[in-house]
């Protein structure tokens, strides 16, 4: 039942002569939940940015549905369009309200109706419990709410994949619940999610994939409870070690 | 001639109330002209000097927006680096002289006042532009939207926003300095009062009702722009539509923040 989506093949990545990514390599099917775990500096953010073509990848190539992305002439916006992305530091539109921010994608790039696109906008801001404030402006709301908006946005461009860059890193511990359980149900109605996150709990329960990162390559991956329990590579197990130690 | 100040003033005004009037109205048109003019001017070069350029960019068009961002950049530092009174003299006299364009005086003050504030826009621009977060573009790119629909939906409202005061600036700055443009035989504001001035041998008096003029006419401008600005805000609250269930499981409370108007 589940096809490739997303292929990373010989993924690399400079900035200046600093190697951030080394070869890096794995695959998305639909439906997969995908966390990227490993420690500050490893290079998952630079790999689900080169993922979203928001950092241009300086060798390999990533596949989706078997076309090659980082190809010149490929263009970009049609394809982030399908491939969304929910940021840390949420990254919504200061000038619009809640309503606005997650219309206007719609409107100018899937090129809907202002009716339809604000149909779409409240069904998957009700979803994440997002509908009363869409009329709030961005500022006037708190970071777990600003994440759950952010989320709707992504959604509202029916995306087929969805990108998350530690999602919960930049919100107060009492706000983090609030975007794991939005992130959850997403999960349990087969949406296919990569997530960079520092929520191992998280990461344990929900993922069907996990990637370990450290210096730019995947040390290690396999099931949540491969890693999570009976971890191989012995950077794997002090990382989770030390993770542990600190919960 | 009465002899007292209050007395001279009123016997100038009598006179020569309605010049002084046609005066102020030059003065303004030029200026709001000249300011509307120069913003789009300074935008559209803003713009264009703040498009970016990556690798991936075929040579042609690196090299086409290089050499137009070259004129742009010799553009502005002129008009910039050299005063205004000179530049009218300079292109109302040197048009006619050299290339025996024989503009109107009158599209004369408007061009000189309209290319000067292009120049100063053009920075503020390129400066408003330079000070929206990176992360609302790509906020934008991530949703799909190519770099125009980035900068007419997020990143130009915010700018333009930020550089609201610094347009006011400019309009003040404008009504002023119109009073350069009598050099070329503008009959504005100063031009009316040197004259008046002039034949009742009134110097004082003349110019403490051209002074008080000019006051009343960018102080108006200044107020006008606050409430213009306070418009953009928008609201400082708003409504709820329905209740949010998902924050009352995480142990919250619906967010209403009260904001006092203006705190």
């Amino acid at each position: 039942m589940s096809e490739t989506i997303m292929k990373v093949r010989h993924l690399g990545k400079f900035f200046g002569n600093r190697q951030i990514l080394r070869d890096i390599d794995f695959e998305v099917k639909t439906g997969d939940v995908t966390c990227i775990i490993g420690p500050s500096g490893s290079g998952k953010s630079t790999l689900l940015r080169c993922m979203n073509l928001l950092e241009i990848p300086s060798s390999g190539e990533i596949l989706y549905h078997g076309s090659c992305i980082t190809d010149k002439n490929v263009n970009a916006p049609a394809y982030r369009s399908c491939v969304g992305m929910v940021f840390q530091n949420f990254n919504l539109f200061e000038n619009k309200t809640v309503l606005g921010n997650c219309m206007v994608g719609q409107i100018r790039v899937k090129k809907r109706s202002k009716e339809e696109a604000r149909e779409k906008a409240i069904f998957y801001l009700e979803k994440v419990g997002m509908a009363e404030y869409i009329h709030a402006k961005p500022r006037q709301l708190s970071g777990g709410q600003k994440q759950r908006v952010a989320i709707a946005r992504a959604l509202a461009m029916e995306p087929e994949v969805l990108l998350f860059d530690e999602p919960t890193s930049a919100l107060d511990p009492q706000m983090v619940g609030e975007v794991l359980s939005v992130m959850r149900q997403l999960a349990e109605e087969g949406l296919t999610m990569i997530i960079v996150t520092h929520e191992m709990a998280f990461a344990k329960d929900v993922s069907s994939h996990v990637i370990f990162m450290t210096n730019g390559v995947i040390e290690e991956e396999g099931t949540p409870r491969q890693i999570f329990e009976n971890p191989e590579s012995p950077l794997t197990k002090e990382f989770l070690l030390r993770f542990r130690r600190h919960v | 001639m009465p002899e007292d100040f209050g007395g001279r003033i009123i016997y100038i005004l009598q006179q020569y109330g309605p010049s002084f009037l046609r005066g102020a109205g030059v003065t303004m048109a030029i200026a709001l002209v000249g300011t509307l003019i120069g913003c789009l001017i300074g935008f559209a070069v803003g713009i264009v000097q703040t498009i970016p350029v990556s690798k991936r960019d075929g040579l042609l068009k690196r090299w086409l927006l290089g050499a137009v961002k070259l004129i742009l950049n010799a553009y502005v530092e002129i008009f910039r680096g050299t005063p205004m009174m000179a530049q009218a003299m300079f292109i109302y006299f040197g048009s006619a002289a050299v290339f025996g364009i024989n503009m109107s005086m009158w599209f004369a003050a408007y061009f000189i006042v309209s290319i000067n504030t292009g120049a100063y826009m053009a920075e503020t621009v390129r400066g408003g532009i330079l000070s929206i977060d990176p992360g609302q573009t790509e906020g934008a790119k991530a949703v799909g939207m190519n770099h125009f629909q980035t900068m007419t939906e997020v990143i130009f409202p915010q700018a333009l926003r930020n550089i609201m005061p610094q347009i006011g600036n400019n309009l003040i700055i404008n009504i002023k300095d119109t009073c350069v443009l009598s050099i070329i035989g503008t009959v504005e504001l100063f031009y009316t009062t040197k004259g008046v001035a002039g034949a009742l041998y009134t110097y004082f008096e003349a110019f403490a009702i051209a002074m008080v003029i000019y006051f009343i006419l960018t102080f108006t401008c200044s107020r006008i722009l606050r409430f213009l600005e306070r418009k953009m805000d928008g609201p400082e609250n708003y409504e709820l539509a329905a209740m949010d269930t998902l924050a009352h499981t995480s142990g919250m409370y619906p967010f209403r923040k009260e904001r006092s108007p203006r705190e």
